[in-house]
């Protein structure tokens, strides 16, 4: 509802510009992902932990644990109404969380170590994962007791000419990531030989190959539309894709044709890339950077470099574009904090006092005829009294508002999923965790309090109230 | 219906968002949750130590945010009847108003120290001060999607706010720069009704900074209704939102009415006053001034959706006492 009071040259600007806000948590992030809605972000750890934030408060909203301690989280996805969040870690299990109480819906052992697990777009209990020197798995989550796993294939579909030295080329060549596609029907791959599957999900066939490169693929995104793909891979070069419309009736998988769009790199310094965005409308492109501070950001119309954003003092990992807003957020490796980049927004002073405008430069004012005409005051007021007359609505709400309060989903407003305000999450904001130990003196949290903490979280079922009670006493150092 | 149980002077009473329960508080120190439909009292919360102000309910009903003249916000849960360990401290005077956040992950409060607090309720924490008026901030609110809060003071100013970077993004005042005593946004966001101290209610469309509409209830009751009463205390009045006119005028508290609140079904309207009483009133169908009713009913029914408001109905009262609405009850504790 802010929109129509926005200074239109701030709605403008789509490029986050400063760093506006750091978040912290207990562990050390390294994995990210906003929700749909964009209102909350979530964090998985290098200690097993997965906090969520909510971003109107920058404030951690719920604290959820139950991958094994000290295995990092791998990835995270969100369902389609936010309401569901499914995480994988290194310990071989996905897991799916319910935000409305934090509770484990689903937990799955798949065997191997994960790299990353995505949640199909629209059904909340099937999933994609891709497994560590493992083929790369459609994980069917309906049945609680006995989830079914489906296999994908790893290797590339070759025409037949291409057949004979196969074997030994298809040797050790395994998937690291998979991605659906915005319908579902489709699962995107990237192998460890730098091959490009298209894999249907009814079929579970791959349609479609492309050879990018030698070296593995490390990083596979798709657009909020569907027909873009941006691929990270070890050769240092980013590379986007467009992708015809993979749901159209009449597509013959032998008619797929992609070719790259732009490749970007950076040829002087040879930079390679830690991890790859998509902006909110995929008109740009970000890119965390392999032992360097800065985030860069390419627009994709003639593939140029955009912006380099500065920030923190410390090589970034996960990168993350917000669903809507121009506003970044990475993980920092070290500190483990998640940073967040936004467009500075000035005060505007005529704002504060509604009788002056502000102006580029001077203006010699004209005078109005009647401007300075006395009238009695009692005759004004009841003219202006009489000229309000206008019929007006109070209750009636925007098309347009509702799209953007519902974000353009086909949700009505009984199924709208409101996570519940937890007061007694103790003190988990985002500054350093720092303990009071008497008046005026402070220590840090101590790591062995923490691990602690989720060896409790293993216990209690990853009940956050619970072992977060405790937590009650801790104070926060004013900065 | 009447409540009694306070034993001063009740300063507000808030329907909770589910209908279920109604919250007063008082000058007495104490909150009571009453049931909305028995009027049977459930709880006294008890832990400010003087008067309390303000009330806000969160949008689950689960918790209550009170705001008193000892200068701290307390959060209640509602359910167990217990206040929550930490109370919300930061501001340096009376806290004279409060809403939550739609969401429920925000509350915005107004003070006697003259600026706007954003608070996250979570970590009970103070997000952003906003160095608002120049005089005590009587009324705060938010819109319905939580980007926007109103804020606005005894200096005339009626301010909005966007509570995701803090910046005041627009300024309303009207000409004669009367203390305005209490802001809300209209259930679509488009509007801001506004109660000044010069006996009137603005309807402000605030993008333009234009007043739409005037509502001069008080004069009008003045007139008409004087004989049963010495002053215009003790009444409550409905306007129809484009017409102006007063649908109906309410009469039966003693005194001054604090603070007024619409139920989830549109039919009824609960207020509270110095008498000590909390009144529950329920529309009739065979209301005395029927032919005035009816128009308004089509715009009362279609409030459902969109939980309370008051927009049609403003209290009435302290209009000449020189103070906001709520004004009387730190005053009555110093």
């Amino acid at each position: 509802m802010n929109l129509p009071l926005t200074d239109p040259s701030l709605l403008a600007q789509d490029i986050p510009e400063s760093l506006s806000a750091r978040l912290r948590s207990s562990g050390q992030a390294v994995c990210i992902r906003f929700s749909h809605q964009g209102d909350l972000l979530a964090s998985g750890t290098s200690k097993g932990g997965i906090s969520i934030f909510d971003l109107a408060t920058n404030g951690c909203a719920r604290k959820i644990k139950g991958h094994t301690p000290n295995r990092t989280v791998q990835s995270l996805s969100w369902s389609a109404d936010d309401r569901y969040l499914l995480s994988s870690s290194i310990d071989w299990k996905i897991i799916l969380w319910d935000l409305q109480d934090g509770s484990r819906v689903r937990v799955c052992n798949l065997g191997a170590p994960v790299y990353i697990a995505e949640l199909h777009p629209s059904n909340r209990f099937q999933c994609v994962a891709a497994l560590y020197e493992y083929r790369p798995v459609l994980v069917d989550l309906e049945d609680e007791a006995h989830p079914k796993q489906h296999p994908l294939p790893n290797l590339p579909m070759r025409a037949p000419n291409e057949q004979e030295d196969a074997a030994k080329a298809d040797a050790k060549h395994f998937t690291t990531v998979a991605a659906f596609t915005p319908t579902g029907s489709h699962v995107v791959t990237g192998t460890t030989k730098g091959w490009l599957n298209i894999i249907s999900t009814t079929t579970r066939e791959t349609i479609y190959s492309l050879r990018l490169c030698s070296k593995p693929i490390l990083l596979i995104r798709l657009s909020a539309s569907g027909r873009d793909l941006l691929v990270n891979a070890s050769d240092t070069i980013i590379r986007t894709i467009k992708l015809p419309d993979l749901t159209s009736p009449n597509l013959k998988p032998d008619s797929i044709n992609l070719e790259v769009e732009h490749k970007f790199q950076d040829v002087v310094n040879r930079l390679s890339w830690n991890h790859v965005a998509f902006s909110s409308n995929a008109d740009h492109v970000m890119a965390s950077t392999l032992m360097n501070h800065d985030i860069y950001i390419w627009e994709r119309g003639h593939g140029s470099l955009v912006k380099i954003l500065e920030g923190p003092k410390e090589e970034l990992g996960a990168v993350e574009w917000h669903p809507s807003k121009p506003l970044v957020a990475a993980t920092g490796v070290e500190s483990g904090k998640i940073f967040i980049w936004t467009i500075n927004t000035p005060q505007r002073w005529s704002a504060l006092a509604p009788d002056f405008v502000e102006v580029e430069e001077n203006e010699e004012y004209v005078e109005h005829e009647d401007e300075f005409d006395i009238h009695p005051i009692e005759e004004l007021k009841r003219k202006r009294l009489d000229q309000e007359d206008e019929e007006v609505d109070v209750l009636t709400v925007d098309e347009e508002q509702m799209q953007r309060e519902k974000m353009g989903n086909m949700r009505n407003k009984d199924d709208e999923f409101r996570m519940p305000v937890l007061l007694d999450m103790g003190e988990s904001d985002s500054e350093d965790e720092i303990v009071a130990i008497g008046t005026g003196q402070f220590r840090r949290k101590s790591t062995a309090r923490e691990e602690s903490e989720f060896l409790d979280g293993e216990v209690e079922d990853g009940d956050a109230v619970e072992t977060n009670g405790h937590n009650g006493n801790k104070r926060r150092r004013e900065e | 219906m009447t409540l009694t149980g306070h034993k001063r002077g009740v300063s507000a009473v808030k329907f909770s968002p589910d209908g279920r329960w109604i919250a007063s508080c008082s000058a007495d120190c104490t909150i009571k949750i009453w049931d909305a439909v028995t009027g049977a009292l459930a709880h006294t919360l008890e832990g400010h130590l003087a008067g309390i102000n303000c009330i806000s309910w969160s949008p689950d009903s689960k918790y209550l945010a009170s705001g008193s003249d000892d200068k701290l916000i307390r959060l209640w849960d509602v359910q167990r009847g217990k206040c929550m360990p930490t109370p919300l401290t930061g501001h340096h005077n009376y806290v004279f108003s409060l809403a939550f956040s739609p969401k429920g992950n925000m509350l915005v409060s107004g003070s006697y120290d003259e600026a706007v607090f954003l608070w996250d309720v979570r970590t009970a924490r103070l997000m952003r001060s906003l160095p608002a008026h120049s005089d005590p901030v009587s009324g705060v609110d938010f819109v319905r999607d939580g980007t926007l809060a109103a804020s606005c003071s005894s200096d005339g100013l009626i301010r909005i706010w966007d509570t995701g970077t803090g910046q005041c993004l627009k300024t309303l005042v009207h000409e004669d720069n009367a203390a305005v005593t209490s802001v809300r946004f209209s259930p679509n966001g488009k509007f801001v009704l506004a109660a000044t101290l010069d006996s009137c209610v603005r309807l402000w469309d605030y993008v333009e900074g234009r007043c739409v509409k005037t509502y001069q209830g008080h004069q009008n009751e003045k007139f008409s209704l004087n004989a049963g009463f010495g002053v215009e205390d003790g009444k409550i009045v409905l306007w129809d939102v484009s017409s102006k006119e007063v649908l109906q005028t309410l009469s039966g508290h003693s005194g001054v009415v604090l603070g007024v609140d619409v139920g989830l079904d549109d039919q009824t309207i609960v207020t509270c006053g110095v008498d000590k009483t909390i009144k529950i009133w329920k529309k009739q169908p065979t209301a005395a001034m029927n032919g005035h009713h009816e128009p308004a009913l089509p715009q009362q029914a279609s409030r459902d959706d969109h939980g309370v408001a008051e927009h049609e109905l403003a209290q009435n009262g302290t209009a000449e006492n020189g103070v906001g609405e709520n004004g009387a009850v730190p005053h009555e504790q110093s």
